[in-house]
C-alpha cells in the first residue's frame, strides 16, 4: 500500500467518523483534493488489500471495518452517535476504534431476545454472553460479508 | 460472528452444522480492542498477517481454527 492509498484511507475513515456514515467518492474527492475517478480507483486497491470493503454492485463503501455503511443487527451507541457494526467483533471494535465506552444493541440469533451490552473501560457489563465464530480464520476473507 | 445467550442457543442456531469456535464476551472485547484500537489515527499502517496472528496468539486463540493462513 503506497502513501497515496494510505492517505486516501485516512481521509475516508476520518470522514466516516465525522459524518457518522460512509462518505461518497465525491465527498472524499473534495476533502482529499482528488478526482472522483482517483478516489474510486484508490478504493478498489484498498478493497483488494482488505483495507475496506466495497459493494460490488455500486463500488461504494460497504465496510470500513469495524464500521458498517449499511444497517446491520449490531447497533452501537458511542461518542454521541449510533453506528452500525459488521458483526459482534466489530461492535466492540467501534468502541475500540473510537477509544470510548459504548452501548451495543443486538439480539440472540437463536431466540431473538434483545441483548443490550454496556461497554465500560473495555469490559462488557454482561459477562454471561458467548461469541461464536462459524468460519475458520483462514477463510474469513473468502466472503467477508458472510463471515 | 454473533453473540448468543448460551451454548444451548449456539447449538440450536447451528442446527446440525459443524460448530466454529466459541469464546466468552470478555475475551471478544479484549480481542476487539487489540485488533481495532489503532484504526483511526493517520499513522495507521496495514497489519501484516504475522502481526494479526500474534494478536490472536497473545489472547490464547490458538489452534487450527485461528490460523490466518
Amino acid at each position: 500500500m503506497d502513501d497515496h492509498d494510505l492517505d486516501l484511507r485516512t481521509v475516508t475513515y476520518s470522514l466516516f467518523v465525522e459524518l457518522g456514515r460512509a462518505p461518497t467518492a465525491s465527498e472524499v474527492a473534495d476533502s482529499g483534493d482528488l478526482t472522483c475517478a482517483e478516489v474510486v480507483s484508490g478504493w478498489q486497491r484498498l478493497h483488494e488489500q482488505h483495507a475496506l470493503v466495497l459493494d460490488p454492485a455500486t463500488a461504494e463503501i460497504r465496510m470500513a471495518n469495524p464500521f458498517s455503511a449499511v444497517p446491520t443487527a449490531y447497533r452501537v451507541r458511542a461518542d454521541g452517535r449510533w453506528w452500525y457494526a459488521n458483526c459482534a467483533w466489530d461492535a466492540f471494535g467501534v468502541c475500540a476504534a473510537l477509544h470510548t465506552d459504548g452501548r451495543i444493541e443486538t439480539s440472540c440469533p437463536d431466540c431473538g431476545e434483545a441483548l443490550n451490552i454496556e461497554v465500560r473501560e473495555q469490559r462488557p457489563d454482561d459477562e454471561s454472553l458467548l461469541f461464536h465464530c462459524l468460519v475458520p480464520a483462514a477463510r474469513w476473507w473468502d466472503d467477508i460479508v458472510f463471515t | 460472528m454473533n453473540l448468543f445467550r448460551s451454548e444451548e442457543h449456539i447449538e440450536r442456531w447451528l442446527g446440525g452444522r459443524a460448530p466454529g469456535a466459541t469464546i466468552t464476551v470478555n475475551k471478544l472485547s479484549e480481542l476487539a480492542h487489540a485488533w481495532w484500537s489503532d484504526r483511526l489515527p493517520p499513522e495507521w499502517q496495514p497489519h501484516t498477517r504475522e502481526l494479526n496472528q500474534s494478536v490472536l496468539d497473545r489472547l490464547g486463540l490458538t489452534g487450527e481454527f485461528w490460523q490466518l493462513w
